[in-house]
């Protein structure tokens, strides 16, 4: 019996498709099934060929400026790219590490670095020699990202920052192979009416003197790529590793986690893609009671259910990836047409926090759904399904933003600001 | 024929991806519908061959990938941009339609012309749909030029004679041809093909592309498509399948008498 095919190539560009098929090949070579399953097995760091494969196919960073060394991709081609990186590794370690933190953040961290930090550490990233991300959370929250309490005072031409950070991905990733991170700190009074002002953003070197990785935390899933921390005591950063402008910081962190969590809601669109195809062959070929489990309306009516999410899903990634062409589409015809003002960057959040909350859930029920259509053998990691049960997880709970975070951009956006549960 | 740098151009095909394919058990035809289409292996391995071969020549030279089919077939030739060739050309006309490998290898070989000829001619050695192997060899007969087979790997081209590996029977014919040469290739086991990388395809796209119909040909209709065959396809089925074979796994001896006595039992001696 031939292999289940879901993915429908009939809207996707002659591009697009080649980007698919280019992917899925290198793969079949280097990254099949069974070594997602190995390699989250054995935990991170990330095996140093994966990355460099990543790097030379292209993936990382990808709508980063042809002139600063990426490829000028518009964003539905790069949550295209998603999409296949969670449908290849459906552990989401893949997705989470080089899609998310590298390109999510790597492109946002080129938008307001300097030449030096491009060329230093963004430029190395995306030809896979360095690793670079976020580090925004803290011991004391990540949910409540203006209440931080990482501080920078300046001293002469440089920055002193102090404080720690936590929850980060790739942490033992970036002290391997070397990188950097996007670091909030506040650099002025926190004012009670408008505590996310007076944040600022800084790249701040993995090997920063004073900067040190704490112990990597032992996750439930997508173990292969680590997830850790490290404390600041009186790391000296120069003026010129200031992202953007001083005091504005949160702004930039908001239109961060969009990018990286529009990545995340593709590359959740293939997480699902993979395991419907995956359990398909499985309840199609296994009998039982004299009938394939397929037959069964049990498990045939789930399976549709949530097939129709999955295409209902992919339908909403490829929206919002089109409102954030236009956002970015800054000296484009959208904007000579004026098309670029269609859209608010608040409107973008709400529908990206829309995608975030609604498609990891989606992965993460249809493996659940998928372990019980195949009973013991689904919960064995001879299958992918619990090994993506685990690590989709990550995503529902936390990577990028809660869930309940996401809800209440939404709930903000659609019932207006008087209803927002904070202040 | 020679312009101001050699020209190489590669024959190509769009194919259903075998790996998907399922027969219809009673009409015996290949179940299209859904299936995925894909540049033929074959013609991959040749490309593939054709790009290192300029890579290690030191004048110039332009590949040009060629296909005849319908519209989609220009997925197959946008791959073949992204791998290495320089332009691409498909022949697609309702004219076309339903030719055999008589009138596909006119229709190449007209254009192949009207491109202005080609010091090398690359094809697969067949396509996995139809395993005729016959294209290439006709093309050559159409442009009166040598053809070589089952051609597994180029060493050089050098003084306007190329010199390649040709697999036989018998292990393999090292051979020197002059040019023009059409050269069917037959990938080696284990060959595996490049896998082009994001760049390598935004760059392909960006590379020429043309589509030639009847009018860009000329002739006459009867000339091409269904019309022009010389062949008829009057069924397709799948031979039945062979019963299940039996396996003596034992030590040798045993193993020798155990054969003797189901021979013999059979009454095959």
């Amino acid at each position: 019996m031939a292999k289940t095919n879901l993915w429908d190539e009939r809207g996707l560009t002659e591009e697009q498709k080649l980007f698919k098929e280019s992917i899925l090949d290198w793969a079949e070579r280097n990254l099949p099934l069974d070594r997602v399953i190995k390699m989250n097995r054995e935990g991170h760091p990330f095996p140093k060929d994966i990355i460099k494969g990543l790097a030379d196919l292209g993936v990382i960073m990808g709508t980063v400026p042809e002139e600063r060394g990426g490829l000028g991709l518009n964003w539905k081609d790069q949550t295209l790219i998603s999409e296949v990186i969670g449908y290849i590794d459906p552990s989401i370690a893949t997705a989470a590490g080089f899609m998310a933190v590298s390109t999510g953040w790597g492109f946002t961290i080129d938008r307001y670095a300097n030449e030096e930090i491009r060329q230093k550490y963004v430029q190395p990233a995306i030809r896979g020699d360095k690793f670079i991300g976020i580090a925004t959370t803290e011991p004391g929250g990540g949910s409540d990202v203006s209440n931080f309490k990482c501080t920078g005072e300046k001293e002469g031409d440089e920055w002193v920052l102090n404080g720690e950070k936590t929850f980060i991905s790739g942490v033992q990733e970036a002290k391997q192979i070397g990188g950097g991170y996007w670091v909030n700190v506040r650099t002025g009074p926190k004012l009670p009416e408008a505590p996310h002002k007076n944040m600022t953003a800084f790249f701040v070197p993995i090997d920063s003197e004073g900067l040190t990785p704490t112990e990597p935390y032992d996750d439930a899933g997508r173990n292969a790529i680590s997830t850790g921390g490290f404390i600041m005591e009186d790391v000296r950063i120069p003026e010129e590793y200031m992202l953007g402008e001083k005091g504005k910081g949160f702004y930039y962190t908001m239109e961060g986690f969009d990018n990286a969590r529009i990545l995340i809601g593709g590359s959740a669109v293939g997480v699902t893609r993979r395991i419907l195809e995956e359990a398909a062959d499985y309840i199609k070929e296994r009998e039982t009671f004299g009938n394939p489990l397929a037959k069964y309306e049990g498990i045939q009516f789930e399976f549709v259910e949530r097939y129709i999410e999955m295409e209902a899903s992919s339908l909403m990634v490829n929206k919002v990836a089109s409102m954030q062409d236009v956002r970015y589409d800054e000296e484009g015809w959208l904007a000579r047409t004026g098309k670029a003002k269609t859209y608010s960057p608040k409107e973008i959040a709400k529908w990206i926090s829309m995608i975030k909350y609604k498609v990891p859930h989606l992965a993460k029920d249809t493996a659940d759904d998928a372990m019980h259509w195949l009973g013991a053998a689904g919960y064995s990691s001879e299958y992918i399904f619990e090994t993506a049960w685990r690590g989709v997880m990550s995503y529902c709970v936390g990577a990028e933003g809660g869930a309940n975070i996401q809800k209440i951009v939404i709930g903000r956006e659609t019932l207006g600001p008087d209803y927002v549960p904070y202040k | 024929m020679n312009g101001e740098c050699m020209k190489f151009v590669v024959c190509v095909k769009q194919v259903p991806d075998t790996t998907e394919v399922e027969v219809d058990p009673e009409t015996g035809t290949i179940i299209r519908e859904g299936v995925p289409s894909v540049l033929n292996a074959f013609d991959e391995f040749a490309l593939n061959v054709a790009v290192q071969l300029k890579e290690s020549i030191d004048e110039d030279v332009e590949i040009t990938a060629l296909s005849m089919g319908p519209p989609q077939a220009k997925d197959a030739l946008t791959k073949c941009l992204a791998i290495g060739a320089d332009k691409a050309l498909l022949l697609t006309d309702r004219v076309f339609a339903g030719a055999d490998t008589w009138a596909t290898a006119v229709t190449l070989a007209r254009s192949i012309k009207k491109l202005g000829g080609a010091d090398v001619i690359f094809c697969g050695q067949e396509a996995s749909d139809g395993n005729t192997a016959q294209v290439g060899p006709e093309v050559a007969a159409h442009l009166g030029i040598t053809q070589l087979t089952f051609v597994s790997e180029i060493e050089k081209i050098e003084d306007k004679n190329i010199i390649c590996k040709k697999e036989t029977d018998e292990g393999f014919l090292r051979t020197r041809c002059p040019l023009p040469v059409v050269i069917a290739c037959m990938p080696t086991p284990g060959f595996l093909p490049k896998i082009p990388n994001m760049r390598d395809i935004i760059k392909g796209k960006r590379k020429p592309y043309e589509e030639w119909g009847f009018d860009d040909l000329g002739g006459e209709e009867e000339d091409y498509g269904l019309e022009g065959s010389e062949s008829v396809v009057v069924r397709t089925y799948s031979p039945p399948p062979k019963g299940e074979g039996i396996i003596i796994d034992d030590e040798p001896e045993t193993a020798v008498n155990k054969l003797m006595e189901y021979l013999e039992k059979e009454g095959i001696l």
